[in-house]
């Protein structure tokens, strides 16, 4: 027997199944140890938590690896109990010391039981959980009239920009089609209540730029013609570039628009009555160019001097990044640069969108659902065992196959955390879904090695097996890659992990099952 | 007795091919007499219609009829269908299915609800669909499962390079799905997007179980009858234990959505043993038969 063991996991295909088992579990990166704290969700603008120094999350970071308070004034928090508890003793104008598992921050006050900031349990793993686990809200958005892929992406462009304006990160928005070429936009946006998102939605996406409360121009093409984006009219500005010191860098960007006549006779009637102040051999105008979206300050920028009273179609817009290096300097100029320039472009939405569907679902109901769905799942679990424990009665039959089946599970979920997915509830119905296949593969295999006519080529046998299994799989799959965007993609998720589970279970897990029972029952 | 269904099954398989054909026929009568009386061959949701779905906590305070006729007072325009979602034999939420799209009507009809049943203020649920994209995601599932069918066809003539037993394999998942779309349809339950996927996971399941007994009767030696037989060894118990899995999922599930794919999955596997084990081994030794001739 032992001399068996070490067979099975010489084998290369064991082998390989170990591999990516271990892969698996390394992207999953389960907090076995504990996972104390409250992840933040997002920082919302102007805050006092913002002025402190938080800052927003980015939705690149794998969620274990978030931002996450861990103690408040040296009180430590363990979970949101924790910190709504900490959170509704403080008064306005505290200071208060936040530490994180990245820094410590002091916060003065500004409002009662307030920090600007919206937070929720830290995660135990890297799968993230979709709405209908975690609660949220989802809309599905068709614009209202055909418009190109290159408009698509800027509408997404722009809808991303105000939810970061409202401090909403942890959001997935992308484009979607169906299979008759109609175009959709998705948004899924965890924790956050219907209210929040109609609100966010129903604003048209106001753009303007105002001289001392009297609007100069709207954005979109009606005001602006043109916005340039390559790099002879935009990018930093060569006249001035970068400086800075040990402290710190600066360094200035700019970029060309074109003003209609219209927007331009505007600019110098609101111009010609201000005065000229000059400031380090420049000269500016006394009120600045103020950029609001959806009546919100983004941006504040001084007109040149020789602005002032003249209707100038070319306008030069410059602003500036900061950072600690000259390159940390640069990258955030750029990114500034584009952040004005979508807000300038894209002022209003190119095309109405109209919502067809959306759904909430509340945060406590949410995590029922994931309650049962485990509790469900172990019970499946069971009831296969159950069966094939009746049939073959034998441990070097059921033993690796129940093995085999857990490792299917663990390929599938360590590679949703690894690409991103979110799981919803059709994702684990796929799940289920992949383990009722895997199941009848190897009882397929495990037949054909055990019965069958006397044929002593165990490779024949593997074989046999093998092209019955790869039949029902590319079968399947015809049936699954249409849904990957039938309907504007709404069962993408179930399609995915369908076709990812049979995959790793055909390719890696199944086959690894052969070897494994071929070298425990030859004789 | 054993030995008596054993000598018909063996010998009288040509008579018991009228048994899956009449039952396919049949469903054939039921899906043509729904579409001429509702216009649909099939019940649609809200998914598939487009309207709202809130569900609530179940509370054994709330008179579902009574809530029903109140809402139906309140807004008479409306198209209101209650009803409950269990689990384990517990009612654990109430479902209220109406036509209101906008979300206004929503609003309104939420506010209501809540007054009415003294509802906590964010126990609850709200899924919206449009009815036009309710009625292109029909639309567009139904041509995926076409395509599936024939893309499952191609594979099956490249495995078997033989018309008439991929024939038969094809003809086995085809009759799989339009009885079992028959049987749901009689259930009375409307089908959801979910659903739709549910069907496309029966082409998989079905093609399994006829793939596993056309190999094993076209490519193996031996005589007919223990080919057949080894074959239903397998072959009942890959579908024993996914229908007891998909029956323990069913009963315990909470989630709507999960629980109408189990249903679909269970009366599919049912109806595939009767059309793998009947339908298709029937056809199969008519042809291996006819060419032994």
């Amino acid at each position: 027997m032992k001399l068996k063991l070490k067979k099975v996991f010489t084998n290369w295909k064991v082998i390989l199944l170990l591999i990516f088992l271990v892969l698996a579990i390394f992207s999953m990166r389960p907090q076995i140890l504990g996972n104390d704290g409250v992840t933040i969700r997002s920082v919302a603008q102007n805050s006092s938590a913002a002025n402190a120094g938080i800052e927003n999350p980015s939705a690149k970071v794998v969620p274990v690896a978030k931002e996450k308070i861990i103690s408040i004034n040296g009180k430590k928090i363990i979970d949101l109990v924790d910190y709504y508890a900490e959170l509704n003793q403080l008064a306005v104008n505290r200071s208060v010391r936040i530490e994180t598992n990245r820094d410590i921050y002091n916060i003065r006050t500004t409002q009662e039981a307030n920090l600007g900031l919206t937070v929720y349990n830290a995660p135990t793993s890297n799968i993230r959980k979709g709405l209908d686990l975690e609660g949220g809200t989802r809309v599905l958005l068709k614009p209202e009239e055909k418009i190109s892929d290159e408009d698509l992406e800027l509408t997404i462009d722009n809808l991303k920009e105000r939810l970061n304006v409202y401090g909403l990160s942890d959001i997935v928005i992308r484009a979607a089609s169906d299979l008759r070429g109609d175009k959709f936009i998705l948004i899924e946006i965890a924790g956050v209540t219907e209210d929040e998102v109609k609100e966010l939605l129903s604003k048209q996406g106001k753009f303007e730029a105002k001289i001392g409360n009297e609007t100069v121009f709207y954005g979109g093409k009606n005001d602006i013609t043109y916005v340039c984006r390559s790099a002879d009219c935009s990018g930093i500005n060569p006249n001035v570039g970068c400086s800075g010191s040990d402290g710190g860098y600066a360094c200035q960007f700019f970029f060309a628009i074109t003003l209609s006549p219209a927007a331009a006779e505007r600019q110098a009637d609101l111009t010609r009555n201000l005065k000229v102040l000059t400031e380090e051999n420049e000269g500016y105008l006394s009120d600045d160019i103020v950029l609001l979206l959806d009546d919100i300050e983004v941006d504040r920028l001084r007109i040149g001097a020789s602005l002032k009273g003249r209707a100038t179609t070319d306008i030069q817009i410059s602003g500036s990044g900061v950072g600690r290096t000259q390159e940390e300097a640069v990258t955030d100029s750029l990114q500034n640069m584009k952040k004005l320039q979508t807000v300038i472009i894209t002022g209003s939405l190119p095309v109405k969108l109209e919502v067809v569907k959306m759904d909430t679902i509340s945060p406590s109901l949410g995590k029922e659902f994931l309650n049962n769905v485990l509790l469900v799942g172990l019970l499946v679990i069971l009831s296969v065992v159950t069966v094939v424990v009746a049939r073959y009665r034998k441990i070097k039959v059921v033993v690796p196959m129940i093995l085999t089946l857990l490792s299917e599970i663990v390929l599938i979920l360590g590679f949703a955390a690894l690409v991103g997915w979110n799981l919803d509830l059709a994702a684990i119905a796929g799940i289920i879904i992949v383990v009722g296949t895997g199941v009848d593969h190897l009882i397929i295999i495990t037949d054909e090695t055990l019965m069958g006519e006397l044929i002593y080529d165990w490779k024949k046998k593997i074989k046999n097996a093998m092209f019955i299994v790869i039949g029902a799989y590319l079968t399947t799959m015809a049936g699954m890659l249409p849904l990957l965007w039938a309907g504007a993609g709404l069962l993408k998720g179930f399609a995915l992990t369908t076709i990812a589970g049979i995959s790793f279970g055909v390719l890696i897990a199944r086959p690894a099952f052969a070897a494994v029972i071929e070298i425990l029952l030859k004789e | 007795m054993k030995s008596k269904i054993k000598s018909i099954y063996e010998h009288k398989y040509k008579s018991l091919l009228f048994i899956p054909f009449v039952v396919l026929i049949l469903a054939f009568v039921q899906i043509g007499t729904q579409y001429s009386v509702t216009g649909d061959f099939v019940n649609k949701g809200i998914s598939l219609k487009g309207g709202s779905t809130i569900t609530i906590d179940y509370d054994a305070k709330i008179n579902l009829d009574e809530l029903e006729s109140f809402l139906s007072n309140q807004f008479p325009l409306a198209d209101f269908s209650i009803r409950t979602i269990s689990s384990a034999g517990r009612t654990t939420s109430i479902a209220i299915d109406s036509d209101a799209q906008e979300n206004d009507e929503i609003d309104i009809l939420l506010g209501v609800i809540k007054e009415h049943t003294k509802l906590n203020d964010d126990a609850y649920t709200v899924e919206t669909m449009g009815s036009s994209l309710g009625d292109s995601f029909f639309k567009q599932t139904a041509i995926a499962l076409l395509i599936a069918f024939f893309l499952m066809g191609i594979v099956v003539l490249i495995y078997f390079r033989t018309i008439v037993p991929s024939m038969a394999v094809i003809l086995a998942a085809f009759s799989d799905i339009v009885v079992t779309l028959a049987i749901f349809n009689l259930t009375g339950i409307k089908l959801s997007t979910a659903g739709i996927a549910a069907f496309l996971m029966l082409i998989g399941y079905s093609v399994d179980t006829d793939i596993l007994l056309s190999t094993r009767l076209l490519k193996r030696k031996g005589e007919i009858m223990s080919k057949v037989y080894g074959a239903m060894k397998t072959g009942l118990t890959m579908s024993t234990t996914t229908l007891s899995a998909v029956f323990v999922a069913l009963i315990f599930v909470q989630s709507d959505v999960i629980k109408q794919i189990m249903i679909i999955l269970f009366i599919g596997l049912l109806v595939d043993i009767l059309m793998t084990w009947i339908q298709n081994v029937g056809i199969l030794r008519l042809y291996l038969e006819k060419k032994k001739r």
